[in-house]
């Protein structure tokens, strides 16, 4: 037997599996933005014109008392840029996973994966768990930055809130993920969920103004979107220093999103990975 | 190696408007194979030869595990296709022709490495790895190039050379030499046949509609017309059976 082409060992276990296809996946992607340094940035171009219109906007807002921003501390500036970056990080949640499928299938490398000894769920899991990373760093370097140029203060941030706060937020956006993963494989088209929930989500759920604004029954709606109780408890631990007890019922609802949505999400997403190996759609265009 | 017995596969296509208004979500299933009944033996290679539509890709694809089948039962290395999982995909190994699963803004190096990590390879491992199998498939020189520069040869090289990242024991190969030039071809088949395949003790089952590839590659074929089995020969009768 030529010993060049003899099968290789064994696999590791599946932790260290995932471990290692994560680390690819990152090193691929890496390799790409390397690549790809124009798209890079102009994405970042376009959260800075954001960043800066809404400096203005806080100027000319700020100019004057507003009771609706006394629960968040007062300053609209903080208040704006902490809702622009909740939103992304729900955008990578719903996106992330639809995207990547979608791609994926349509580059024709979805199928050439899923043929490896990989578990799908290792195939696929790794793009929201790189692309999660990868937001966060970017918010908390979007935090940091709004803290030094434009002045922001979070210096009432209650840590323990924030460390507490942002799994839950993540797990609630993932959940979300899987089902509008889930729905871009039965549909064979990009994901149709997620342009909708953005759209929804940035009106009711008071990325630029406070829930409390809205007429009493579109609050009554706000509080059926994840988005709407993680920025209240982004903004609260952030902003305010509120302890873990005092955003409970933001983190229960949270909670709630995720044990529910969760386990809808894989299972809706195992039945499309099972239809697409019936109707031969791994690959599709 | 490979046993299917009785295997069959139809596709519903989703239904257009005609079939909405008639109250219908699906088109008309297609049958793809029928009745589809043969067995390969430990070390042997045997070609599927038939037209294109045929079913050769279904049927190669069904084997691998990402096609589920509507009837029947296939079994690879002891292990059915139907049930799919690790350690299925562990023994088996598809390799298509016409290839562009690749990234192309990543070099043919970039591309092996991410996928032996879903080989499960450390990165040292993945590295390693493919700079042996570049190295075998005459394609060193070119491991730092893009995908998307490569030509049609270079990118069935790179696939061969994905497909053997793993522990494969059975090699699925659809087309290995579509479009390559008549010299590319037959280096490429002779590779396949004596050093992929028969010295390290591998089972291959080819899908072709290549007389010459039959010839240089197989030591039996089926032969396959509109999902149906016809019939099977030597190679050297492949053009009786072919005309």
């Amino acid at each position: 037997m030529t010993e060049a082409f003899a099968p290789s060992s064994r696999p590791p276990g599946r932790l260290r599996w995932f471990g290692r296809v994560l680390m690819a996946f990152a090193r691929r992607e890496l390799t790409l933005f390397s690549r790809y340094r124009v798209g890079a940035v102009f994405r970042m171009l376009s959260f800075g014109f954001a960043v800066v219109s809404l400096y203005f906007f806080a100027r000319f807002i700020g100019a004057a008392p507003n009771q609706h921003l006394d629960a968040y501390g007062g300053d609209y500036l903080a208040f704006g840029i902490v809702g622009l970056l909740a939103v992304e990080l729900q955008q990578v949640g719903v996106s992330s996973l639809s995207y990547r499928i979608r791609m994926a299938q349509m580059l024709g490398s979805f199928e050439a994966e899923l043929a490896t000894p990989a578990p799908a769920w290792m195939v696929i899991g790794a793009a929201p768990v790189y692309e999660f990373g990868s937001a966060a760093l970017r918010s908390a370097g979007y935090l940091v930055a709004g803290s030094w140029i434009l002045g922001i203060s979070f210096a009432r941030a209650q840590p323990l809130s924030v460390a507490l706060v942002v799994p839950v937020v993540l797990l609630a956006f993932i959940s979300l993920g899987l089902l509008t993963a889930a729905t871009t494989m039965l549909s064979r088209r990009s994901n149709p969920v997620a342009a909708v929930l953005g759209a929804a989500s940035f009106f009711l759920s008071g990325v630029l103004y406070p829930v409390s604004v809205l007429p009493g029954w579109l609050q009554g709606v706000s509080r059926l979107l994840p988005l709407t109780h993680a920025l209240e408890a982004l903004r609260r631990a952030l902003l305010t220093g509120a302890s873990p007890a005092a955003m409970a019922p933001s983190l229960v609802a949270l909670a709630a999103f995720a044990v529910v949505l969760t386990p809808v999400g894989l299972a809706l997403f195992a039945h499309a990975l099972r239809r697409a190996r019936i109707d031969g759609s791994l690959v599709h265009h | 190696m490979i046993r299917a017995l009785a295997l069959e596969k139809k596709f519903r296509p989703p239904g257009g408007l005609r079939e909405l208004l008639r109250g219908r979500l699906w088109r008309d299933p297609v049958p793809a194979l029928t009745g589809v009944t043969f067995s390969v033996a430990a070390g042997e290679i045997v070609c599927v030869m038939g037209p294109t539509g045929a079913g050769k890709t279904t049927l190669l694809r069904i084997l691998a595990g990402l096609l589920l089948p509507s009837a029947g039962r296939a079994e690879v290395a002891g292990l059915d296709v139907a049930e799919g999982g690790a350690s299925l995909r562990q023994d088996v190994s598809l390799v298509v022709g016409d290839e562009r699963s690749f990234h192309g803004q990543l070099t043919g190096r970039e591309n092996l490495r991410y996928f032996g990590a879903l080989f499960g390879l450390s990165a040292a491992e993945a590295r390693s790895r493919a700079d042996m199998l570049l190295e075998r498939v005459d394609l060193a020189e070119f491991g730092t190039r893009r995908f998307a520069e490569y030509s049609r040869g270079m990118k069935q090289r790179l696939a061969i050379a994905r497909g053997l990242l793993g522990r494969a024991r059975v090699l699925l190969l659809d087309e290995p030499t579509l479009g390559l030039d008549p010299r590319a071809a037959r280096e490429l088949r002779s590779f396949l046949r004596h050093e992929v395949v028969k010295a390290a003790g591998r089972t291959a089952l080819v899908g072709s509609n290549d007389p010459a590839e039959v010839r240089a590659l197989g030591d039996r074929v089926l032969y396959l017309d509109r999902g149906v089995l016809r019939g099977e020969s030597a190679p050297d009768g492949v053009e009786a059976h072919w005309a």
